[in-house]
């Protein structure tokens, strides 16, 4: 864009007589917070608010630059903090100076803004945003309309690809962006049910038709996935951000195609995500996972036919198959994941960020154990917020924690991660492992509702209230973070537990979910009203297609801080089964 | 500086072990680009690192040119007296890198810059480090566009001490002589049995061989994202808000905040109009890169920023940009912090980098927290204006420069300072410039927290020590400790490689050209 726009003019110009005597009643209201000022104000001479712009002097409005009265230099002062007000009164929700403050504000904000109305100059911005009022607000979700990316995955079947492919979609729809898959076997499949049904004819989709040599299954096949990749591109267009296209791609022919094909669409960048894998138990457990989850090509096939067809299949590929070596593409290369990874060409936010969140990845078997602190006296009281001591039932459930990790955990090596606040690291006292915490584990912060209970906030905000209910992911509490912002800032933190192995995380209610939605593959809108109880602790096992879970709840009663979303009974999502493989792509 | 994790027993992270990264590639190539690079990244991760140069270490003991052997910088054949004199220099030098994996250094990644250029010598010292327990990677420099070699000489070798007093021309001339002449011995990394990365073109495209482990994918990232594109970051702090002393208030910027927000934008814009003549007079086809403004989500940065977005410039807010929580002393001015809240406050001026206040967040956690905005910076390409909070200011600036974690809280950034910011070679070019005074009643620099507000020795409190900024690092050399203290000052911050001459290190109102 040009950057030659010296002509813009003030945001505030200068105010009109009833203006002025509007922002100086309103600002009386201020004077109440602001008594002491720590520097006192002297008689300014022209408070900059007013001054007339230096850029275009006259143009302004049909009023001459008013003289303003002289409370107003005040507003160019910001009220000073009064010891004894602040001290009691800080800027909360529970207080008064909170609304006094924004009225005042907002007078001064709607002055501005009729005076730029009245001065008729549509060559002047508009005025800034409405400052807000009350507690907080819904923000929009970042704007990643410019990152369009074409994963294309390579590597002989059983090799892990759908594992890798499945993985990185999860981490990046964590992070809120537009991700698709475009299985190339799904498409397959499901034009041959379609064809089945319609016309009861039943393909061969035995070894024989992945044979290289048997041209008329090689060429339905690059069909196939030509028809793949271009609807996986016109997904792009459509507002996608990262297609997925998930087949064999296994040799420097069929590579080049979609080279060519991606390199016709500006602003899509291409990367190649190769899985390489050698180690016969890993492919052993891929083959039998493959024969034995209902995958429709074996229908009707004994366990052994499938598993005979299966592993020659694979020898098809194997004939043909040419691992990635092109110096020209840009590419991540897997070689039993966890081991060793080769990056060529990458460049850019998006394909570094993928590369590195691949580069940390393993397969050893864990478990991630998920536990809130103990019931907290905030809890007991209703209160959100704060870093209050554990409850007396807290306590007990700190003390029955040993035994139970103990009984769940046996004597693997474990490690335990807390937040920085009194209630978690309370919690782990008696743990007899290593213990970190992390800043980035403490609770949602909730701004200037911290320390009040829902009941009051309601009572003195109600529509705020309302209005985070209506979009809890996006509503952001006033001086302080709505979920986005937690998701934000735990993504290293999932980078670090994904090179990890056992670990079990004591922290909060929200900090949790946002753990859990990312492994269970949760979306952002269920997200904020996922059940962590009190006192239970929850394990999560990565497997090949998703996370197992299993929960232990410790028998010491507790309150119940669940807050279902209003006019919903039931929790608003339906817990998926994310361990079976999806072969129609029947799922999304 | 720093966002460790954690730190293992043996004071090394992530069980990374010892690690030599040893520099290869033939001259001009951008090696110590890269080599200062990711020491200064590793470094603010939190592990000890160090660059060690063969050619530094030679000027340091023995000269520069006129006082070497004629011989020396022939690249196969040497009188038995020469060689002898490079073999102990390289022992030397080699030493000093054993002293810092030692006991009492305690070093983690030693970065060995020297030319390695041949697969014997890379073979004699990868046996060799690998029987005393240190894992070698190979780090290769290859440039395969002759321009990026070209601006290398031009911008850096021929200031060399090697070259004083010499005609530009011939100086260039005679470096193209050297590195034909390494070329013929030379041959790039690709052996199979040791662990190398290769950056090609600075970052363009990087490919490695059997690198594992959290550390060293780490420093494969950090490669993947850096570049030597010509750039400019600025920084300015956001404009007064009507509660300047309440963080939970998040207040919208009082009038006079507005207009300063409009006041930073035609500075700004002039600015980088001056700077782009200017480079252009001496670069024809220096082109002027778009700007993109970032703040935080606070609404005094994000509206401080406000003018630009209103123009059409891309505005990012990012939330882990927003200034440091300040826990229960917000609205406490330090006095006030000092007065209610004595034994934290003495141990906060004790250790104001990692003292975490209830609640608060330490600068520390700030540095954690702002760690993936920092990669995203090493990687965009356009110019970045960074309208936000002092304390985060300081944290990146901190970064950028390379001060060590200490001198972080107390880095000066006033309301109406735009810091300017050019990487260069082997550190950054920065210098302030002033666009705003704050009018009578505005609380100026201060008024926020207690600590938004730190000002290191100057915050009421006198230290007997010396000013940590006079007294060199650890490791650091006399050219790195004025770099330092020069920036404390508010001049100018150059923080040179030992080998080199500072290029453009005098105080100047025009803009460089890098």
């Amino acid at each position: 864009m040009a950057e030659e726009i010296p002509k813009h003019t003030p945001i505030l110009s200068p105010l009109q007589e009833e203006d002025l005597l509007q922002v100086d009643a309103a600002l009386k209201s201020i004077k109440i917070a602001s008594q002491s000022h720590r520097t006192a104000p002297t008689s300014a001479p022209t408070p900059v608010i007013f001054a007339p712009s230096p850029v275009l002097p006259a143009a302004a409005g049909p009023a001459p630059a008013a003289t303003p009265p002289k409370d107003v230099h005040h507003v160019s002062g910001a009220p000073k903090r009064s010891e004894s007000l602040v001290r009691k009164q800080p800027f909360l929700a529970g207080s008064s100076l909170l609304k006094e403050f924004d009225e005042a504000a907002s007078a001064s904000k709607r002055a501005a803004e009729l005076s730029r109305r009245a001065s008729r100059d549509t060559t002047r911005p508009g005025t800034p945003p409405q400052s807000v009022m009350g507690i907080g607000k819904k923000v929009e979700r970042p704007d990643y309309s410019e990152a369009k990316l074409v994963v294309a995955m390579v590597g002989l079947p059983a090799r892990g690809k759908s594992y890798l492919s499945n993985k990185l979609t999860r981490y990046l729809r964590w992070l809120e962006y537009d991700v698709q898959v475009f299985n190339v076997g799904q498409l397959r499949r499901k034009k041959a049910r379609m064809k089945q049904q319609q016309m009861g004819v039943k393909e061969d989709h035995s070894a024989i038709y992945f044979s290289s040599s048997n041209k008329e299954g090689q060429e339905a096949r690059d069909a196939l996935s030509e028809e793949s990749l271009s609807n996986l591109i016109s997904w792009l267009r459509a507002g996608g951000n990262i297609g997925v296209h998930d087949a064999t791609n296994s040799t420097r022919e069929r590579r080049a195609k979609i080279a060519a094909r991606v390199a016709q669409e500006p602003g899509i960048d291409l990367i190649f995500l190769e899985s390489l894998c050698d180690d016969p138990a890993v492919i052993a457990a891929n083959v039998a996972l493959k024969v034995t989850s209902g995958d429709p090509d074996y229908k009707g096939m004994s366990r052994e036919e499938a598993l005979q067809d299966f592993l020659n299949r694979i020898r098809q590929y194997e004939k043909v198959y040419e691992t990635i070596t092109e110096p020209h593409l840009s590419y991540v290369q897997i070689y039993n994941v966890g081991k060793q990874v080769t990056v060529s060409r990458i460049r850019g936010y998006m394909a570094s960020r993928i590369a590195f969140y691949l580069l940390n990845l393993h397969l050893k078997p864990r478990a991630i154990y998920l536990s809130r602190h103990g019931e907290s006296m905030y809890n007991v009281q209703g209160k959100i917020g704060g870093d209050s001591d554990l409850s007396p039932r807290g306590k007990k459930y700190a003390k029955a924690l040993p035994g139970l990790i103990h009984d769940v955990v046996g004597n693997a090596n474990l490690t335990v991660w807390t937040s920085t606040l009194r209630r978690t690291t309370q919690t782990a006292e008696f743990l007899p492992y290593e213990k970190l915490d992390w800043k980035s584990l403490d609770e949602l912060d909730a701004g200037v509702c911290d320390g009040m209970t829902y009941e009051e906030i309601e009572a003195k905000y109600p529509d705020d209230f309302a209005s985070r209910d209506e979009d809890k992911f996006n509503y952001r509490y006033r001086g302080g973070e709505s979920y986005r912002d937690v998701v934000v800032r735990l993504e290293p933190i999932i980078m670090e537990l994904e090179r990890q192995e056992n670990i079990l995380i004591i922290c909060h209610q929200a900090i949790l979910r946002c753990l859990y939605a990312y492994f269970l593959n949760l979306n952002q809108s269920e997200l904020p009203y996922i059940k962590i109880p009190l006192h239970t602790v929850i394990k999560l096992t990565p497997k090949a297609y998703g996370t197992d879970e299993e929960r232990y709840t410790v028998p010491i009663g507790a309150v119940d801080t669940h807050r279902p979303k209003p006019g919903t009974h039931t929790p608003s999502f339906t817990k998926k089964n994310t361990t079976i493989r999806d072969y129609y792509g029947d799922a999304d | 500086m720093a966002a460790p994790i954690y730190q293992t027993a043996s004071g090394r992270l992530w069980h990374a072990g010892k690690i030599l990264i040893v520099a290869v590639g033939l001259p001009a190539r951008g090696k110590t680009h890269v080599s200062r690079a990711l020491e200064r990244y590793l470094r603010w991760l939190g592990v000890k690192t160090q660059v060690f140069s063969l050619g530094d270490y030679r000027r340091k003991h023995i000269g520069g040119a006129q006082d070497l052997p004629k011989d020396y910088f022939q690249t196969n054949e040497w009188s038995d007296d020469t060689q002898r004199l490079r073999a102990s220099i390289k022992r030397g030098c080699e030493n000093m890198i054993r002293a810092f994996f030692g006991p009492k250094q305690r070093g983690q990644v030693a970065i060995y810059d020297a030319n390695n250029g041949t697969k014997a010598a890379r073979r004699e010292l990868a046996e060799e480090w690998n029987r005393e327990g240190v894992h070698v990677i190979f780090l290769e420099s290859v440039c395969t566009n002759q321009d990026i070699v070209e601006a290398n000489i031009r911008s850096v070798k021929i200031s060399s001490p090697d070259y004083k007093g010499w005609d530009p021309e011939k100086a260039v001339a005679d470096y193209w002589t050297r590195i034909r002449e390494h070329e013929q011995y030379y041959q790039t990394v690709d052996e199979e049995e040791w662990a190398w990365i290769k950056v090609i073109n600075i970052g363009e495209s990087i490919r490695m061989n059997r690198i594992q482990g959290y550390l060293q994918s780490r420093i494969v990232f950090f490669l993947m994202n850096i570049h030597t594109k010509h750039r400019t970051i600025y920084f300015a702090r956001s404009g007064e808000s009507l509660i300047e002393h309440s963080y939970k208030a998040d207040a919208d910027l009082s009038p006079s905040g507005w207009a300063y927000a409009e006041r930073l934008m035609d500075f700004v814009l002039e600015r980088r109009r001056k700077s782009v003549e200017a480079r252009r007079k001496e670069d024809q086809s220096a082109e002027k890169n778009k700007l993109v403004v970032w703040s935080s989500t606070r609404r005094r940065s994000h509206h401080s920023a406000w003018p630009f977005q209103q123009a059409g410039y891309k505005v990012l807010q990012k939330s882990q940009m927003c200034e440091i929580n300040p826990g229960i002393w917000d609205g406490l001015s330090p006095e006030e912090a000092m007065e209610q809240y004595r034994d934290e406050y003495e141990r906060f001026i004790k250790d104001p980098y990692a003292f975490r206040a209830p609640r608060a967040e330490s600068y520390h956690d700030l540095s954690v927290r702002l760690e993936p905005v920092l990669v995203e910076l090493e990687q965009s390409q356009d110019d970045l204006l960074i309208v936000t909070h002092s304390s985060v200011i300081r944290c990146l600036l901190g970064y950028l420069i390379g001060l060590p974690p200490h001198e972080v809280p107390a880095i000066e950034i006033n309301r109406g300072d735009l810091v300017e910011v050019v990487p260069a070679s082997y550190g950054v070019h920065s210098q302030t410039l002033h666009f705003w005074e704050p009018t009578q009643g505005e609380s100026g620099p201060e008024g926020q927290n207690a600590l938004e507000d730190f000002k290191g020795e100057n915050n009421g409190h006198q230290h007997e020590e010396p000013g940590a900024m006079d007294l060199p690092l650890e490791g650091e050399d006399e050219d790195e400790r004025i770099g330092r203290k020069l920036f404390r000052d508010g001049v100018h911050v150059y923080a040179p490689a030992p080998d080199i001459l500072v290029t453009t290190s005098t105080p100047t109102k025009e803009p460089h050209d890098t």
